[in-house]
């Protein structure tokens, strides 16, 4: 899904001193792995993932996403991955204020071209079981079902992948918990997933752990699966 | 993004931001209705001195009889001249060339009185084209002709606030007036005229015969003044000339001497008058113009401040897919719609303002449709430009630095 080739990523101050974030990043991520990104901040994370998005390009390297070099796209042929290929969750959701779930959940729709169909919106909503609140406006949603609205709209376009940066980080642990099941659920559906998190008992849902320090990865390991699952149920109970 | 997505979501986001629609809404249309309402006030004002030039006649010549001599060492200009009789009149008329119409004139403030009512007035002796020249019509009633010039008929025309004073709502056609106590007969009422620009209320005064006025009221065998009409305007100059030179010899007045007449044209009263009107409407035109630009510069620190505050939005619809030409069209959409909206209502509330001013100021009503079609094509043209900015400032924004945006 994910296939990253000696990645860099400089950016350029202001008096002209070069900054590497990312360099010579190499890694390939199989399509329906659940994998975490962890790092402190400052180690390149931001950049890796925004790398990913499609939301910047690399300096040098290749990135192959689904396939497809996508490493020297221009801004408009990035937009068309995102909008086809990438579903992003988000901190803080980012859902649009003064507009009903239901619409939020359509916006990605809108940049696909054609007809925007309502009846996948509130299926979609629907799975993420918030059928009763499709026609709600965002701000009488609780913090744990804007985030499910969020990935409702994450999935609206049928991604294959979802990139999720501190799903969680705005939620109780209640809340937080229930949005990391339902990303398990799409997991296990086969979408590929990317998690930023801080969280150790978030990240030991995922599968498998990049550690980024310095612009490099600094670690690579599969984590135990089910291990997650056992150790939120026991932080939950 | 498709259009019809385009302008449903925009319309919503019109109806979500309704107050900060409403300001640009009304920023718009305050800039145009302004536009529009000044300049066409500025109109219904230069409507009105044109008409008040017209009935002023813009080809006439007046004669006054009149001098002026050294008084304690101060130019004095007295009116009791004697020497302007009929017959340096008949010469005029035979021997100046260009005249069309004329009519000599004698006045005097005499004391007017209808049953009870009374009151003093302006009476004007006055040959039938005085009216003609005059372009003045009648509110009711009939002029006087030549035929009651030649035997002084004691009729009568009354000035239109003359008529309302002494007779009211009734007709006083037909009616009689004592005029220092001489009978007269109203023969009809003149058309109402307003002050004029020599500031001369015309329906203040009284007309009768020119004889009449001259043999039964003031019993003088000498004119006030005479009023003569060129046929073309251009001859001004020269026919004040043959006139000046045929009276100073008619009057045996020798080269040193001054003229016991004047002769004097209200070319310069009508140019002044026009020239103010014109620099009214330019200044006019002006403030309109930068009333359109305020409101435009309005409309763009709305916008601004839209895009400004809907920053994470971009982000976030550029994170899912949306291109750059997909925000500028959601953000030039709405403020285009806005403006425009704006923009119709102004003419609109233009068209009543400039209604209300008219009504209030008493001028003309005006509407001048070119002009406010082109304050309405400006204003949605520099909307949109004003507007674009913005717009195009939400496109270019680094959706990563937009997501980040607190």
């Amino acid at each position: 899904m994910i296939e990253m080739q000696g990645i860099s990523r400089i950016y350029t101050r202001e008096d002209g001193t070069p900054v590497p974030a990312l360099r010579d990043v190499s890694f390939s991520i199989g399509r329906g792995e659940f994998v975490t990104v962890r790092g402190a901040s400052g180690s390149g994370k931001s950049s890796l993932l925004n790398i990913i998005g499609c939301l910047d390009t690399p300096t040098a390297g290749i990135y192959r996403l689904d396939g497809e070099d996508v490493s020297g796209y221009d801004d408009e042929q990035r937009s068309t991955i995102r909008c086809r290929k990438i579903g992003f969750v988000f901190q803080s959701f980012n859902l649009l204020p003064r507009t009903t779930a239901v619409e939020n959940v359509e916006i990605p729709a809108l940049y696909v071209g054609g007809r925007v169909d309502r009846d996948r919106a509130l299926d979609i909503l629907g799975r993420v079981g918030l059928a009763e609140r499709a026609g709600h406006f965002v701000s009488e949603l609780s913090g744990g079902e804007q985030q499910r609205v969020a990935i409702a709209r994450a999935l609206m376009n049928d991604a294959p992948l979802l990139l999720a940066d501190e799903p969680t980080g705005n939620l109780d642990s209640a809340a937080g918990e229930s949005i990391m099941r339902l990303l398990a659920d799409l997991h296990r559906e086969g979408r590929t997933i990317v998690l930023v998190t801080h969280d150790d008992s978030v990240a030991a849902w995922a599968q498998r752990e990049l550690l980024i320090r310095d612009g490099v990865i600094a670690s690579d390991r599969q984590l135990p699966p089910l291990h997650g699952r056992a150790a939120s149920v026991a932080a939950g109970a | 993004m498709t259009w019809r997505h385009l302008m449903r979501g925009g319309l919503r986001q019109i109806w979500r931001y309704r107050l900060r629609s409403m300001l640009v809404i009304c920023c718009a249309a305050l800039g145009v209705a302004g536009a529009v309402t000044s300049v066409n006030y500025a109109s219904g004002g230069r409507e009105q001195v044109l008409t008040r030039i017209q009935q002023l006649g813009t080809n006439l010549l007046v004669i006054n009889a009149e001098q002026s001599r050294s008084v304690g060492g101060r130019e004095r200009t007295g009116t009791i001249v004697t020497t302007l009789v009929e017959a340096d009149y008949l010469a005029l008329r035979r021997e100046v060339e260009g005249i069309a119409r004329s009519s000599a004139m004698v006045s005097a403030g005499l004391r007017l009185k209808a049953g009870y009512l009374s009151k003093v007035a302006p009476v004007l002796g006055v040959e039938p084209d005085f009216f003609a020249i005059k372009s003045w019509a009648l509110a009711s009633g009939d002029f006087f002709h030549t035929e009651d010039v030649r035997r002084s008929a004691r009729v009568v025309l009354l000035g239109w606030q003359v008529a309302r004073d002494l007779y009211g709502e009734e007709n006083p056609v037909g009616e009689r007036l004592f005029i220092n106590r001489v009978p007269f007969e109203v023969a009809g009422v003149l058309a109402e005229r307003g002050q004029g620009l020599d500031v001369i209320n015309e329906d203040q005064q009284v007309y009768v015969p020119l004889t009449t006025a001259m043999r039964r009221l003031l019993d003088v065998d000498h004119y006030r003044s005479i009023l003569l009409e060129l046929k073309d305007s251009r001859d001004m100059v020269p026919v004040a000339a043959d006139v000046t030179a045929l009276l100073r010899v008619r009057h045996r007045i020798s080269a040193f001497r001054p003229d016991d007449f004047s002769v004097g044209s209200q070319q310069d009263l009508i140019d002044t008058q026009l020239a103010a009107a014109s620099r009214l409407g330019f200044l006019v035109r002006w403030i309109g113009f930068s009333g359109l630009v305020v409101s435009g510069l309005g409309v763009l620190a709305i916008a601004w401040i839209s895009v400004r505050d809907r920053t994470r939005e971009i982000g976030t619809r550029r994170a899912l897919g949306a291109r750059r030409e997909d925000v500028f069209f959601q953000f030039a959409f709405e403020a285009s719609v806005l403006a425009t909206i704006g923009a119709g209502s102004g003419l609109g509330a233009g068209w009543l303002a400039s209604r209300l001013a008219a009504s209030q100021a008493q001028l003309p009503f005006i509407f001048e449709l070119q002009n406010a079609l082109l304050a309405l094509g400006m204003a949605v043209v520099l909307n949109f430009v004003f507007a674009s900015w913005p717009a195009i400032r939400a496109a270019r924004m680094d959706p990563i630095k937009a997501l980040r945006h607190e």
